[in-house]
Parts: C-alpha cells; structure tokens; sequence
C-alpha cells in the first residue's frame, strides 16, 4: 500500500529521491566500512601497508571463543557485560523518568536543574573519568568523607574487581541519564494537559493517571529509550578504560576487543596489531548485542502496535 | 511519580491560592540530592582548574587557595584556541547541519511507510546501531578518496548517526497524517512540506538529535589524531594533548582547558532546550 | 515472512559490501615537494613525535637550530598521545605522510621456542618494506653497540636509533627519614622488611605507589622479580618451555613477596594515588620509599622535596650481589619512512640530532640514561644511578609475549597487583597455581 500523497507521475518519487543522499552516504560511510569489518575477521591483517594478509578462516573465532584459558576470560567478559548492560539498562531507564517527572513540573530553576543533569552528556568520557577520579579519591574525597560518616569505607576504583565495577556503574548512569531525562521530557511534552483534565472529570487519579495516561502516551520515548539504555551500555567500554585501566576482573567485551586488538593491554609493551581477531572479537560483540538489541526492539514493537493501534 | 503529574495539575488551576504544596516541598528535596551528586564532580574539576600544579599534586582534593587564572590562560594560549576554535565551529555546524536535513529526508518517507523496503532501511539503520566501529575500513576509504587530511573527508566521517535516525522517525510518527493531506490537498511541494511543515513540527526530535550529534563531534579526540595531519586543520579537542604526558600530566590546565571547550557545547544545549521542552507546536497534536 | 526479511537483508548487505570494494581500488597519494634532487628545494619534512612535554620543548627549539642551518626546510612536527603513537604510525605510513618517525625501542620479538605468535609491531612494519634501511650510516655510529642490537636492529640491519633508556626496578629513598628511624638504606630483602618494619613501628608509611593507575603496582616489583631471576630473557624462556613454573618452590617465594609488597609495604590508600600524583605524596617527606621508574625523578625534583634522597635498586633478593642490577627499557628513537621523498633531509635531520652537543641537550631535558657512550645525564638522579649503568639490563616484559589462548593471570610478574586491596586474591598459593594454569592452557593450546 503507498500512502506517498505527494504529487503523481515523475515528482511520486520526490521523496524517494531525496531519501537517496543520506541513505547512500549511510551506506558508503557507514555500513559498508563495518561490513569489511566481517570480511577482516577471517584474515590476519595488522592494518599495515604492504604486510601480507592471509585468509585464516575462522581461527580468530576459535580463539576467541575455545582457545586455551582465554576463552574463559572471555566468557567471563560476555556475562559481566550483560550484568553491566541490565543494571545500567534499567535503573538509568527509571532514574531518567523519574527525573523527568519531576522536572515537568512548573518549579522554579527547573532549566538549571535540567542543564545540571544534562551536563556530563557535554563533557565526553575522558573529563568524566577525571572529575570521578578526584571525587572518589580514597583519602579526604568527598565520598569517602561521606561514606565514613556513617562507618562506611570504600577503595574505590582501585580496590578490588566487584568494587570498581560497582563504581564504574555509578558513573555511567551518572553520565548518561541527562539524555534519557532529556527524552522523556520531550515525551512527556507531547501528553496535552486536556487528556489528564478529561481523565481527572473521570475520577482517575495518582497511579491511574499515570498508567493509563502517562505511560501509554510515552511510548515513543520509551522505546527510544530503551533500544538507546540496552545498546549504549553494551557498547560502553571507555569509562573502564579511563576509571579501572585493564585490570582483571572488570574488563568487559567492548574493552576486550580494543586492548587485544591495539596492544594495550599493559602499557608500555609493544605488541602485534591483531586487527583481524580485533574483527572477530567485535563481530562477536556485535551478534551479541544485535540478538539483546532485536529481542528489545521486538517486544518494544509489539507494545507500540498494542498500544497506540 | 504519578502524584507529581496530578500536583502539576492541581497547581496549574489553583493559581494564586497560598499553601504549601508538599509534593513540591519533596520534589525540590531530591532535586537538590541529585544536584549535589552532580555539582560535586563539577566542583571538584572547577577547583582543579584554579590549582597550581604543585598545589594539585600535593592534595588534589584541597580547596584551591586562591583564583589562579593562569591556568586559562595557558590554556587558552598552548592549546592554540584561536587557531583550533574555527576549524572546530566550521565541522560541527556544517557536519550537523547536513546530517539533520538528510537524516529527516531518510526518516520521513520511512515513518510514514510511503515505500515497503522503508520498514527494511529502519531495520539496517538499527543493525547499524549494533555494529563495531571499523577504524581501519573507514581509513582506507577515506584515503583512497583522497579526502585524507582534507576538512570534507573530516566532516564526511561525521554525517552518520544511527540514533538520530531513529529518534527522528519515532517522532515522525506522532505528527499527524492528517497534516501531509493538507498540505497536499494545499498543492504544497514535498520539498517546501518538509522543510516548512514538517521540520518545525518535529522540532523537540531535531533539537534534541542536534545537541547529541554536536556533542560528539565537539568533543571528538581519536578520529583527528588519525585524519588530519596538518596544524591548521585542527578541531580544539587536538589542542588538549598539550598538556597530557607520557609520565604525568598537567591536571590543573587541562581542567581549565575543558571548561572553556565545553562552554559552546552548554551554550547550545542552553538555547536549544527550550525548543526540546517547548513541546510539540500546539497544532500538531492538538488539531 | 521472517524468512523473506532475512534475504532481503543479508542481499543489501551484499550490496553494499560490493560498494566498498569499488572503492577500495588502489589509490595513489602524491606527496607535496617530490622533485628535483641537488640544488635547495622547498622541503617540508613530517615528524611525529608523542607526547612528552620536555621532549617535545627541545625538540620545538632544535626545530629551529635545523632550519637556521637548512633555511629550505619547514617542519611539520605532529604531537600524538603514546597510546596513538602506533596507530597513527600506521595510518600514516599507510598514507605516504610521514618522514620521520617517533618509534620505541624494538622489543618482544618472537623467539624460536615461542610456538604461533604475531610479530610484534616493528617487525610486521620492516618486513612490509616501511622503514628505510639505516645501516652503514655515520650517525648510527654515535651510538653504543647495546642500543644499535638491542634497540633497533632487525636481521643484521639497523632501522632506528634510539635515544635513551629507562629503568623501572629501582625505588627512591627518603634518606632522611631512614636517619630518623635509624635504619641504613636496605641492600637485602629481609633489610627491607626490617627496615619497613621500624619505620611502620616509628609511625611513618615504608612506601607508596601510584595504585590508582593499577601498572605501577606491578612495576613497582620489577625489581623484586629481577633480583630473582637476573636474566629475564631466560625466565621468559624457562617458561615458555617448562623448565620455570609459576609455582615451583623459588617462584612460590616470588609470590609470596609480591603479597607481602601489596598488604604490609604499601600504605594505606595507593589505591586511590594515581602515578602523576606520587612524586608529590613522596616529597611530603613521612613515606620511605617509591619503587618506580626513573622517570619520575624529574616529577621529584619539581616536586622539591626537602629532604636527601636517592634512587637504588629494589633489594628483592637475600644476596646483595643479586640487586645490583637496574632493569628497564629503550624508550623513544628515530626511524625514516623508506618511500619518503625527503630521505636526505630526514637523515640530515637524524645526523643532526645526534651530534654529541645535541643529543647532550636533549638528555639534559628529558633525562632519559643515554645510550651515547659520550653523553651523561647529570642529574641528582643521574649521579644516584650512575654506579649501577654497568649492569643495566633489559627487563622481563620486554621480552614476554603471552601464548595465544593463555588466560588472564598467566603474566605472573604482575603477581603484585593481584593480591588485595588491589584485586581479589589472598592466597599465594592458590594464585601462583591459577598463574601456571593459565600460562599452561596456552602453551598447551599451540602445541
């Protein structure tokens, strides 16, 4: 069914062909670089001009994902990234509501409160890392001056691997639930008051009004958020590499992939370029969070249809 | 949650009525918790910035003594500002303005189903969300377009975001199909319906996507290091490696230099908030 | 339906996959000043350098002192990050935009008894024809035989210079401060136990590091692991074949030393200290000891202490003979790219550089231990590790190149920051048995 009311004949296809510009532009810069991503997987290229780049079919994989005690590692990884990925996922989801909410409100300094919240978005990871370096300093930080008030001590992102990674969380949220707010306030926007007057005449009220107003008449913005909370998180890795540095026990799959494919993984050591099981691993990565992501968007999906018709 | 949405009402119509509005009380309450957990690291990278670098070293959580401002200044002077400032305004506007205009000619189409492999485009803009970055392709691609070292191979890198697609397109499907009749009954030409209608329309989805996208580039440190070579092509982000070392770096400068970076980024988001909260135009969702 | 979906998609793929190979074609970048030969020409030469301020100061002003004598070359020096020093060599190479090269000293070559490994960086970079070949030329000869072999040589042909090494096993002493508690500078290890001992009892730290950034935990005990096993090319090839374990009897002893570094040497709180911030922490005066790299003497200095201090080598080993040596490595150098159309400049540029003058000055400014026989670095620092030059050695990571498939612990010599607080283990046993598992698993998964 074309539902494309613009115009008959040549200018039907206006719209088609100025969809044309982005979409190549998508599809050259984007998708086709990532693809070749895919095909690097099954070489071992360096990346280097003039290296030899042999087909190794799908050694990278088998190492990746069999070999030795790494696969361990790995597996390890993989379960502390989709730990990472659902407490991120879901309190950032409903801290950002809940922030939202309660700046919807006609409050006095609410722009304040909003471009405060929204600030570290501005920053980048790099400042991030920073600011919470200092903030979490063991001795004399702010928070560990906090926490020993009520008996309470922490060695932050330097102790032990369960500790770190609980900070490493903190900060994410901390850094990214601006924009979740930010959407849900769109959202909320878009939710005419004459609906909840209707509904109040009604006699709904509290939770009512938020379950059968609210909620449903978010929908876009849930979903954006949600697809947006489950892929970010998965894919987040450079707050460790700022906060933790490579330290066992914390590594998730998005750092995995980087410090075994550059060399980093110690500092000063000069090692291989291993682009190609640098490929492999991100591929894996990849299905891991396509198969997360789609589950999402399907459930996501069948809400909408349910919901809004 | 929902008591608040309720307060919201109740306060609206009953205007100039003293009381004290206890909802309201509890909600600046955890406003002012969670302000404190945002001003706290603020605070701790501003007194940084006030800091010599001594004085850092010795007790980085110590208040600064004084306002030192020559930090700023070496900040502003080693990191070449003057020089990196343009290069860094010249991508962000004109990367973010192309890729809003083609991203909403992409979306609209899509969001309201005027072609089937619409729904298949969608769907590879959100495998798109999934997929590794390919530093090495893309460098290979870039290079043998000759736009290496060049400002449009630079920008070229920053004209796709997956996100803002699909942030769009769900916006997009809150704007009335009533609307697109109109205008075509209107004899309006899609061009000028998009450009005119549509745009302002979806401003909240528009503003919103800008800020993040400006954000990125703004604050882009790997990809100028890897495509651009010559000093006076440089964004400001390039200027900051001045004050990193091998074997220490100098906090305090480097602190001062990111507040002055992230001022235009705050600015915008200051301007462009209120198109992002004013809400859908009235006529959009209402009529 | 779903299926159809399927198709539909992996055909797009296809598609634009065959796009990217259409442009994939063999391009050709045409570099700027590539004429003419003889008479002075307008050059503009490419240096990437990394980051290092001092480095980077010098080299702005002998930059200058190049053009004043070449008035035909410009200068285009690039400053990147060390963690982007390796991509961007790459990527540049790649692009035919670069003439000379910042490169570190070549290290963690693949040796015979190493089964299935990838050649380290530098290598995969010489054999693809990308360094041009040094050999023979009169500057190289500025430099001492070790450097020229160890540092920058491949297959009898010389392809970098380098510039200077470091040494990370040793540790700097509050000398003062051991007067205070009355105990001499320790030379054996159960002298370091006592002395931390006295001087925890006397309520002073015995030492810190910079724990917040988790390395210089572990760097910290190069020294404890080389006075166990001064050749560490060796102790990397008994491991490689069997003949060292992680957990044999002398390594256990290793381990437990390592803890006992971690828990009762360290104060309280390095966790949170990162490794810019030590110098300072240390100048304070109330820590003994900082086991770290050379480098950080130029950070103390800053720093002011108020104090006498000096820098010796850790005393890992209950024989004094055994700690007399400095473990470390060949820091930055120069390299020329070999299709660089400014070859002459460039080796005028390097032959420049390391006139003895020169190279004296650059020394003095970033105070890296020359590795020109007729430099000297005349520093506090310089004069404390003067004695120990004799032994210097190159250090076991230089060397280490984990077997493919290997798990996370099987690097023991960075046993150190496994142990709390720093990671999870208490027990050394049980982590010296996890390090051989781990290092097992990958030797057994290439045999």
């Amino acid at each position: 069914m074309n539902h494309n009311l613009f115009g008959r004949g040549f200018s039907k296809y206006t719209p088609l062909l100025l969809l044309l510009p982005g979409f190549l532009l998508y599809v050259i810069i984007a998708l086709g670089p990532s693809l070749a991503t895919g095909v690097y997987s099954f070489t071992n290229a360096t990346g280097i001009r003039g290296a030899p780049v042999e087909w190794v079919g799908f050694d990278n994989y088998r190492e990746f994902l069999f070999q030795g005690a790494v696969s361990r590692d790995n597996i390890a990884a993989t379960i502390r990234t989709l730990r990472f990925s659902f407490i991120v996922t879901t309190v950032q989801f409903v801290l950002g509501l809940f922030m939202a909410m309660l700046l919807n409100q006609k409050l006095r300094g609410k722009t304040l409160f909003r471009t405060l919240f929204f600030m570290p978005v501005i920053l980048g990871v790099a400042i991030q890392g920073l600011m919470w370096q200092l903030f979490l300093l063991p001795r004399g930080g702010p928070v560990a001056q906090t926490l020993s008030w009520f008996g309470m001590r922490s060695e932050f992102l330097g102790g032990q691997p369960n500790e770190a990674f609980a900070w490493v969380i903190v900060v994410q949220i901390w850094a990214n639930v601006g924009i979740t707010m930010v959407i849900f306030l769109a959202g909320l926007q878009t939710i005419p008051d004459e609906l909840y007057e209707a509904a109040r005449i009604d006699g709904a009220s509290g939770w009512g009004l938020f379950r059968n107003i609210t909620w449903p008449l978010l929908t876009p913005s849930v979903n954006t958020n949600f697809l947006l909370n489950i892929i970010g998180s998965l894919q987040a890795w450079q707050l460790f590499l700022v906060l933790t540095g490579y330290k066992n026990g914390t590594q998730v799959l998005g750092y995995l992939v980087f410090a075994q494919g550059f060399g980093q993984t110690s500092g000063s050591v000069s090692s291989a370029f291993r682009q190609g099981f640098a490929a492999a691993a991100s591929i894996v990565l990849f299905f891991l969070v396509l198969i997360i992501g789609m589950t999402a968007q399907y459930i996501v999906n069948r809400r909408e249809k349910r919901i809004m018709g | 949650m929902s008591t608040i949405t309720e307060s919201n009402l109740k306060h609206t119509r009953s205007k100039g009525i003293a009381r004290i509005d206890w909802v309201k009380v509890g909600s600046y309450l955890i406003l002012l918790v969670f302000a404190a957990v945002y001003v706290g690291p603020l605070f701790m990278l501003v007194n940084t910035a006030f800091k010599t670098l001594p004085e850092f070293f010795r007790a980085p959580t110590a208040l600064a003594t004084g306002l030192n401002f020559q930090n700023f200044v070496d900040a502003w002077r080693l990191a070449k500002f003057p020089t990196y400032l343009v290069n860094s305004v010249i991508y962000t506007t004109v990367a973010t303005f192309i890729y809003v205009v083609t991203t909403v000619f992409v979306a609209f189409p899509i969001a309201r189903g005027y072609y089937k492999f619409g729904k298949y485009i969608l769907l590879l803009y959100v495998i798109a969300l999934f997929l590794p970055p390919a530093l090495i392709p893309q460098f290979q691609l870039i290079l043998n377009l000759g736009l290496y070292n060049t400002r449009i191979g630079y920008i070229l890198l920053f004209l796709i975001n997956p996100i803002g697609m699909i942030i769009i397109v769900n916006y997009i499907k809150t704007v009335p199909r009533e609307l697109d009749e109109s205008a075509a009954m209107d004899g309006c030409s899609y061009f000028r319906f998009i450009l005119t209608i549509v745009l302002p329309l979806i401003k909240p989805a528009v503003a919103t996507v800008t800020v993040l996208h400006a954000i990125g580039i703004w604050n882009e440190l790997i990809l100028p290091t890897i495509y651009l070579t010559n000093d006076a092509l440089y964004p400001v982000t390039r200027g900051l490696i001045v004050f990193q070392g091998v074997y220490g770096s100098n906090w305090p400068a480097l602190a001062a230099a990111v507040l002055i970076l992230m001022i235009p980024m705050l600015i915008l988001f200051m301007f462009l908030q209120r198109y992002i909260i004013a809400g859908l135009t009235e006529g959009a969702v209402k009529g | 339906m779903k299926k159809l979906n399927l198709i539909i998609l992996f055909s797009t793929l296809v598609i634009a996959s065959l796009l990217l190979a259409a442009c994939g074609g063999g391009g050709t970048q045409t570099s700027p000043s590539a004429t003419g030969t003889d008479a002075p020409r307008p050059v503009t030469l490419r240096v990437l350098v990394h980051q290092n301020p001092p480095m980077v100061e010098f080299m702005q002003a002998f930059n200058e002192r190049f053009r004043a004598k070449y008035p035909n070359v410009t200068i285009n020096m690039s400053v990147v990050n060390a963690n982007d020093l390796s991509t961007v060599t790459q990527t540049r190479l790649t692009a035919r935009d670069i003439d000379v090269i910042d490169i570190f000293g070549f290290s963690n070559a693949a040796q015979p008894y190493m089964r299935n490994v990838d050649p380290p960086n530098w290598q995969t970079l010489i054999e693809a024809g990308l360094l041009m070949d040094l050999t023979g030329q009169p500057f190289v000869s500025n430099y001492d035989e070790a450097t020229i072999n160890d540092a920058g040589s491949y297959n009898g042909k010389v392809y970098a210079i380098n510039l200077g090494r470091v040494t990370y096993s040793g540790m700097f002493v509050n000398l003062e401060l051991l007067e205070k508690v009355g105990v001499s500078v320790p030379t054996t290890w159960s002298e370091l136990v006592a002395a931390c001992e006295k001087i925890k009892a006397a309520g002073y730290s015995c030492m810190t590091a910079g724990g917040a950034d988790g390395w210089p935990i572990f760097v910290g005990t190069y020294g404890l692991l080389g006075a166990m096993y001064p050749d560490q090319e060796a102790l990397v090839e008994g491991l490689w074949t069997g003949t060292i374990k992680w957990n044999d009897a002398k390594t256990l002893e290793l381990w437990k030393r390592f803890q006992y570094f971690a828990t009762q040497m360290l104060e309280d709180g390095v966790t949170g200290l990162s490794h810019d911030a030590a110098p300072a922490r240390f100048a304070a005066g109330d820590v003994a000891m900082m086991p770290t790299g050379n480098w950080q003497g130029p950070a103390l200095e800053d720093a002011a202490p108020s104090f006498a201090w000096t820098y010796i080598p850790f005393p890992g080993s209950d024989n004094p003979a055994d700690n007399q040596y400095l473990f470390g490595k060949y820091d930055q150098g120069w390299a020329i790219a070999s299709d660089s159309p400014n070859q002459d400049v460039a080796l005028n540029y390097l032959a420049m550089f390391s006139e003895p003058d020169n190279y004296q000055a650059f020394i003095d400014a970033v105070g890296f231990i020359p590795t020109q026989p007729t430099a000297t670095l005349d520093s506090q620092l310089g004069r404390a590790v003067k004695p120990y030059l004799e032994n210097f050695r190159v250090g076991y990571e230089q060397y280490w190149v984990s077997p493919k498939g290997a798990g996370q612990w099987a690097n023991g010599s960075q046993g150190a920051a496994w142990f709390r607080p720093f990671n999870q283990w208490t027990d050394p046993v049980a982590l010296a048995n996890q390090a051989q598992a781990d290092l097992q698993a990958g030797l057994d998964a290439n045999r």
